[in-house]
């Protein structure tokens, strides 16, 4: 555990690196664009907390309007840090399986509304069984898979036999349907819009399907950041399971709207030849999934070379010359594995420190 | 913090709480015996490198065993700290350490264990003399060099001697030898191997023969890793070896290195069956790091990893084990990479014979400062 906690108004020049900065002004800013769009809109936002891993932030966004007035998580301790920290509606948006996780998420349903998803009848009769022996109900959204070829049911059929199911057995409340989509690479608006309307019609039809066979659907969670807009204007659609707008990440940079607010501080350590320079924060501190490299703030010229496990190599052209003792700052491509290697946020405002928050769901992966 | 649900010892492996990081303590047992055992009878030794498990008690195993300089490497002055809490008084910390907190905690450091820190910029050298002079304690100091890798470090030959002259006239430190880390070299060719590591490592042992012949001290030489610490191990005037991988193995090194035996695995539990020949599992990219590669499903005949989401681990299945594989079984992954993957633990599960016999905090975890 680290345990680096600089007080606030310390400056950002003083910081010992690296450290995992939340620019707070980011962060608000995207928090207020999630609250306008659904100010007046049937459709809410769900933040999902695998990329915040922190109540604070969570509590932040649901403050600021716009959400249904509870979080979405991929965990069961994950979950569990959210209730402990106040909240009071949690969806996890992924099967729960093994029986001592089942014990668990029944556990949390007695202090919170707790929803789960399911793709399998064997799963879904375990749940129930666990919950009617704890007293209480589950409740349960059939996964749609739209796009990720990853979990969830694959026919209309299959998602109106497991609906029937759920509505009968005793200790869940069928509550609805959820997916989540993908798109690769960096889309326009127009193909984010074809292609998100297609993936959550999918969940759509099979809602209507479901209703056809005389079982009410109350909630119909999908969509993302990436389809965030498109999903507001959806008919039908109830709830948003964004996670990466909050934060944001270099590799979002097409949903420009959103501020980049997860910043890594590093500092140069060697510069061993010209043109190259060596800074203090590597792989482990940064993450790096197949090997997507980060990207540098406001230094012109200066490009990210190679990542190590402690370091990473950057190259100048000379336009911005670097030093050993420079600070620079670096945009994550994957915002939630990189929040998932560090202890604390270190929140800055224009450059001054202002809090030291704790992200007590890191490593939170039961 | 990592919440599993933690089991009586005596549990059996299959009931752990997943996924979990679970190191099997015979094979690391045959790993460390392995290793250690050839630096008994020699002049080199190992200095084990424990950022590649951040773990206090696998380093104190490591320490046990013999063969060693009765000391560690580390990174970051976080994790020297963290080790010298648990028990550890000879640090190496192979790195440049520039930052004033860091250099201030560095000295700091220095009152409770001989610390030996690398430098490679004549700035750094005066940075860490004035802070060890105002604390009062002595800095060991190594010249780091480039040899292969193109990260920090001078140049071997004249270059590095300018900069031992550096150490060596500046005040509380104490010029103790000459370091490079060539990085691993993975190939299954022995002569390549050697080759490439001779040519690495004979560009530092000139080096100490220069600084040898300028009347500058030269006690440590710190070369080699894993990939080829027997190569190193057996060169004249090579000191010790930061090897840190041996231990709990992966995937990267597995096929290279086939005396030491992957020791460290991520266990995972089906939660989904979508369709025909796919299992998805519960660890993905934030239970098993992918930074330089997948990871590989042991024991599991006619399974192969696809593909890792953020907290799911994508399975094609092909043949019996496609018919066998239930939703809640759970099988094993060899990460790619064990130095990142247990950076994602606080807890790493000892087990012998199939029974969990101790937890061990990964205590130097998201020590990056």
């Amino acid at each position: 555990m680290e345990h680096y906690r600089p007080a606030p108004g310390t400056l950002l020049q003083d910081l010992d690196t690296p450290c995992l900065l939340i620019d707070l002004d980011a962060v608000e800013h995207n928090f207020r664009l999630i609250a306008d769009t659904y100010r007046d809109t049937v459709c809410k936002m769900r933040t999902h907390v695998k990329n915040l891993k922190s109540p604070i932030l969570a509590h932040m966004q649901i403050r600021a309007g716009g959400t249904v007035g509870g979080v979405c998580a991929a965990k069961v301790a994950e979950a569990e840090v959210m209730v402990e920290g106040g909240i009071t509606d949690v969806l996890i948006a992924n099967e729960v399986v093994a029986h001592d996780k089942i014990v668990r998420l029944c556990s949390l349903a007695k202090r919170a509304d707790m929803k789960v998803g399911i793709d399998n009848t064997q799963n879904l009769r375990e749940l129930s069984e666990v919950a009617q022996a704890q007293g209480v109900t589950l409740g349960v959204l059939i996964e749609v898979d739209t796009s990720m070829h990853r979990a969830g049911i694959r026919r209309v059929e299959d998602g109106v036999e497991l609906a029937k199911l759920a509505a009968t057995l005793p200790g869940i409340a069928f509550r609805g349907l959820m997916s989540h989509q993908t798109l690769p690479g960096r889309p326009d608006k127009q193909t984010r819009l074809i292609e998100g309307r297609r993936f959550m019609q999918m969940c759509l039809d099979l809602k209507e399907a479901i209703e056809g066979a005389g079982i009410p659907v109350d909630i119909v969670s999908t969509g993302e950041t990436w389809t965030y807009d498109i999903a507001a204007d959806l008919p039908g659609v109830t709830e948003i399971q964004g996670g990466t707008y909050a934060l944001m990440s270099a590799s979002y940079g097409y949903m420009d709207e959103f501020a980049i607010a997860a910043k890594i501080l590093g500092t140069i350590i060697s510069t061993p030849r010209p043109g190259v320079a060596i800074g203090d924060v590597g792989v482990q501190a940064l993450a790096s999934p197949g090997g997507v490299l980060p990207s540098v703030e406001g230094m012109p010229g200066v490009t990210v070379e190679t990542l190590h496990d402690e370091h990473i190599v950057l190259r100048t052209d000379g336009t911005t010359p670097l030093t050993v003792g420079d600070q620079f700052l670096l945009h994550s491509g994957q915002q939630d594995i990189l929040v998932n290697r560090w202890d604390q946020y270190i929140a800055v405002r224009k450059g001054v420190v202002e809090a030291v928050w704790d992200i007590p769901a890191r490593g939170c992966h039961h | 913090m990592e919440r599993p649900i933690f089991k009586p010892i005596g549990t059996p492996v299959a009931q752990l709480d997943t996924p979990a990081l679970v190191v099997d303590l015979a094979l690391v047992e045959h790993n460390i015996a392995t290793l250690h055992a050839f630096f008994q009878q020699r002049e080199a030794k190992v200095r084990p490198h424990v950022t590649a498990h951040r773990c206090p008690a696998l380093a104190h195993k490591q320490l046990a065993a013999g063969g060693t300089v009765g000391g560690i490497s580390v990174t970051t002055v976080g994790e020297a700290e963290v080790f010298a809490d648990h028990g550890f008084d000879n640090i190496f910390v192979a790195n440049e350490v520039v930052t004033r907190q860091k250099i201030r905690r560095l000295c700091a450091l220095a009152r409770r264990a001989s610390v030996i820190v690398a430098v490679d910029n004549p700035a750094n050298v005066r940075d860490l003399s004035a802070a060890a002079a105002a604390h009062g304690v002595t800095l060991q100091v190594v010249v780091d060099m480039h040899t292969r890798l193109h990260r920090c470090g001078v140049e071997p030959g004249q270059p590095a001697v300018e900069l031992a002259r550096v150490v060596h006239a500046a005040s509380h430190l104490e010029l103790a030898g000459l370091m490079s880390y060539e990085g691993p070299i993975l190939t299954t060719d022995p002569e390549a191997l050697a080759a490439e590591s001779r040519q690495c490592i004979q560009q530092v042992l000139d080096t100490r023969e220069l600084l040898e012949r300028a009347g500058l001290p030269v006690r440590m030489v710190s070369v080699g890793n894993t990939s080829n610490y027997e190569i190193a191990g057996t060169m004249p005037g090579v000191t010790e070896i930061p090897a840190g991988a041996y231990a709990l193995l992966d995937a990267r090194y597995g096929p290279h290195r086939p005396q030491f035996t992957p020791a460290a695995h991520v266990m995972t539990t089906v939660t989904s069956r979508p369709e025909p020949g796919t299992a998805i599992a519960d660890a993905g990219q934030k239970a098993v790091s992918v930074d330089l590669g997948l990871p590989v499903a042991a024991d599991l005949p006619g399974a192969t990893v696809t593909s890792l989401s953020a907290e799911h681990c994508r399975l094609r299945l092909e043949g019996v084990v496609d018919a066998t594989l239930r939703l809640g079984d759970t099988f094993w992954l060899i990460p790619y990479d064990i130095g990142t993957c247990a950076n994602l633990y606080d807890y790493i599960h000892a087990v012998r014979d199939g029974h969990l016999e101790t937890v061990w905090r990964v205590a130097a975890r998201g020590q990056y400062r």
